[in-house]
């Protein structure tokens, strides 16, 4: 052999080798911090470490408007990445304006995937006007978190342990007074201060266990149901069972050191009390209930779900071979769906859901198919879902409620007012 | 280039000999002044004019929509919630502008006199202004949490300093104080450093000590910095957003709601960006008559 021919069979060789380890690269842009963060990371490792076509690399922004202000200018000047995480209750704001491209039942099929795999109601909320525009990830409700020894001591705690239950407005009043009276700690710990989403969420299902709605043809329609709603919660405010103005990460420690004896929380929290269990750090046993019925016999509670989503690009269209990769990825995410569920988030994929190892996850079990079934989304429109202007106005005013510095009647119409002008002026371009 | 050309040429064009100590211009000024000009004309003025053809426009935040002439300027005027913001923005400046000077130069006359500690209390004095506004909102977030913060855990106070709406806004504009004074202790202490002391040898030879050399000599004397400190510090207040959008976001119910925060509010979360134009050149237009008149009152002192 000539020294040429050495040179050209190596140089061959390594063209070779370095066509074969060019996988596709996916750019996926999501939301997730904290535990979810880590666990979309693993999962996002065992992907790219299961094959060698796709090489998923994600990029992490910082959750609600940055990020969804982030997507709508990169889509619009043809920058977006392949792959998005989503809120399935923004879809119907999305969708309409373009900014999602439709996924075909063939694209999800030629990964393996279709519409029977999913819990009914989320792939309707995936969906819109009969296309699909993003694939559900998960359900994430709020539940009812409750410290057992305080519990116990205020007589709330059934025989084997569990709470007892707790189905009106009332009974729960009863609970948080008992915990008051016995223990001196406060009954709920509940993030309230101002610009707070927790009172929008459970306002919206205090509205909905009322057979109530919120938004009706552009217009707040809330009324008696939404008036009731809000006096209620109001008045635990009054009698000093919840602190006033908290925020976030305020009434989690609160609820983690034990001076409250119930947190009403998204399902996001499971693993803060898994891993402090686990690591002795948290102070008392705690339980998991479903949001309990206030009114009648309805178990409504809010929730939302996450999905994927493709950006659509329409100055760079994404090209077929990363459709496949996002496609693929996904389907790999669903099937190892018991890590995701292990953030307390619901699967939305069914064979998941009902598989023996994700319904041996504690305490998962004791709120998810009671949760998922009984969940209810934000009002659709343009306006509404996770961090868009609907719930901004609302953590505006009903935070002032609890805090006492404004009526219930005033800060609900000054809701109305400026929901209202908002939903009324939608620019047209 | 014209230089080059003379003697003879200027004799020819008749050009008048005083025009020879002009300085070189032209071509060659033009050319040296050129990337900052296109830096200027592309990141200044080309904004400018796109936010101005925006506001006569009904957009949204990604698409420009029909041109609807002064409709947004109109609803503006008749806009409750943007002359609410343009009060929330005047209070903050009033609560900080004078504060903000008047505490830099008494620090800037305590530092002055310090001798050997004064590399350091200059240097204490001037650390918050090198935090971002991130970590200096965080670190007012932990200290004033109404349940586990420091001031909480000294007084037991369970006042929820950002969340009362008559709190919120003295809070905040607390906060900004702490963060910005030492900058304009600096502006001072370079202003008392130029005064030279033959003047305070002079003036204590006619008795002049303590109150009056300060009234009589340091206050005239630093009068131009003064100036130069109101000036800077009203613009910055009227231009606050971040603190407020971090510590408050325009809450409790609006109450601190200024208007660059206002303006953010329409364009990224309502997705109203025609109208968050107009809301902006109006307040451009608010801010370049307001420093017109403080600079015309604050000339007139001089």
């Amino acid at each position: 052999m000539t020294r040429l021919t050495r040179l050209l069979t190596l140089g061959a060789l390594m063209s070779g080798a370095a066509l074969a380890q060019q996988p596709t690269k996916i750019t996926f842009w999501n939301f997730l911090g904290g535990g979810d963060g880590a666990r979309m990371k693993t999962l996002i490792d065992g992907y790219n470490d299961s094959q060698k076509k796709y090489q998923v690399q994600q990029t992490v922004l910082a959750w609600g408007v940055p990020f969804y202000t982030k997507v709508r200018t990169s889509t619009s000047v043809g920058q977006a990445p392949d792959l998005i995480s989503f809120h399935l209750s923004r879809i119907s704001g999305w969708a309409p304006e373009n900014l999602l491209r439709p996924i075909t039942t063939q694209e999800l099929a030629s990964a393996g995937l279709k519409q029977a795999d999913f819990f009914p109601k989320l792939w309707q909320a995936a969906n819109y006007q009969g296309k699909t525009y993003a694939v559900p990830l998960d359900t994430h409700p709020m539940i009812l978190y409750y410290n057992k020894d305080i519990a116990g001591k205020a007589g709330l705690l059934d025989a084997s342990g569990k709470l007892k239950p707790i189905n009106s407005v009332a009974d729960f009043t009863a609970a948080m007074k008992a915990v008051k009276d016995k223990t001196g700690a406060y009954g709920l710990a509940i993030e309230n201060g101002p610009n707070s989403y927790m009172g929008w969420r459970m306002w919206v299902s205090m509205v909905a266990q009322q057979g109530g709605q919120i938004v009706k043809d552009n217009k707040v329609v809330a009324g008696e149901a939404g008036k009731k709603a809000l006096t209620d919660m109001v008045n635990w405010f009054k009698a000093g069972y919840i602190q006033k103005n908290p925020d976030y990460p305020t009434s989690v420690a609160q609820f983690t050191t034990g001076k409250a004896a119930f947190m009403i929380n998204g399902v996001w929290e499971v693993p803060t009390m898994v891993d402090g269990t686990k690591t002795k750090k948290l102070p008392f046993a705690y339980g998991v209930a479903p949001l309990p019925k206030f009114y009648g016999n309805q178990q409504n509670v809010w929730g939302d779900s996450h999905g994927f989503a493709i950006p659509n690009n329409a100055k760079n269209p994404i090209p077929a071979d990363h459709v496949a990769g996002a496609l693929d990825f996904i389907a790999y995410v669903q099937k190892n769906g018991v890590t995701w569920g292990q953030g307390g988030h619901i699967p939305a994929y069914l064979p998941v859901a009902n598989s023996a190892q994700y319904n041996a996850l504690k305490p998962n079990a004791d709120y998810a198919k009671a949760s998922a079934s009984n969940v209810t989304y934000d009002p659709p429109g343009w306006y509404s879902g996770a961090a868009g202007p609907l719930e901004a106005i609302a953590a505006k005013y009903l935070p002032a409620a609890f805090a006492g510095q404004l009526s219930v009647d005033k800060a609900l119409s000054m809701f109305e007012n400026e929901a209202n002008k908002l939903m009324a002026g939608r620019p047209k371009p | 280039m014209r230089d080059t050309l003379t003697p003879q040429a200027r004799v020819q064009t008749g050009v008048p000999r005083t025009t020879r100590r002009r300085p070189p211009g032209g071509p060659i000024a033009l050319l040296m002044l050129a990337p900052f000009l296109i830096a200027y004309l592309l990141f200044f003025v080309f904004p400018i004019g796109r936010a101005v053809q925006l506001s006569l426009t009904q957009s949204s935040l990604t698409a420009t929509g029909p041109f609807v002439g002064l409709a947004n300027y109109v609803q503006l005027v008749g806009d409750s919630d943007f002359w609410a913001s343009v009060l929330h923005t005047g209070t903050f400046a009033l609560y900080t502008v004078i504060p903000v000077t008047l505490l830099g130069l008494l620090m800037a006359l305590a530092v002055n006199r310090l001798v050997r500690a004064r590399n350091f209390a200059q240097a204490l004095f001037f650390l918050p202004f090198v935090l971002p506004v991130s970590v200096v909102t965080l670190l007012w977030q932990w200290i004033l949490n109404s349940s586990f913060g420091l001031v909480h855990a000294l007084t037991g106070t369970e006042v929820a300093w950002f969340g009362e709406p008559g709190t919120a806004m003295p809070t905040v504009a607390f906060v900004t104080v702490w963060w910005t004074v030492g900058f304009n202790m600096l502006l001072f202490l370079a202003g008392l450093q130029n005064v030279s002391k033959e003047v305070y040898e002079a003036a204590e030879l006619d008795g002049a000590v303590g109150w009056k050399s300060f009234r009589f000599i340091t206050w005239p004397l630093l009068w131009p910095v003064t100036t130069l400190v109101l000036t800077l510090q009203l613009i910055s207040s009227l231009k606050i957003f971040s603190q407020v959008y971090i510590l408050t976001g325009g809450g409790p119910f609006n109450s601190t709601r200024v208007v660059l925060e206002y303006m953010y509010d329409t364009a990224f979360q309502n997705l109203d960006a025609g109208y968050a134009s107009a809301i902006a050149v109006a307040f451009f237009l608010i801010i370049l008559l307001v420093s017109l008149v403080q600079a015309a009152l604050l000339r007139g002192r001089s």
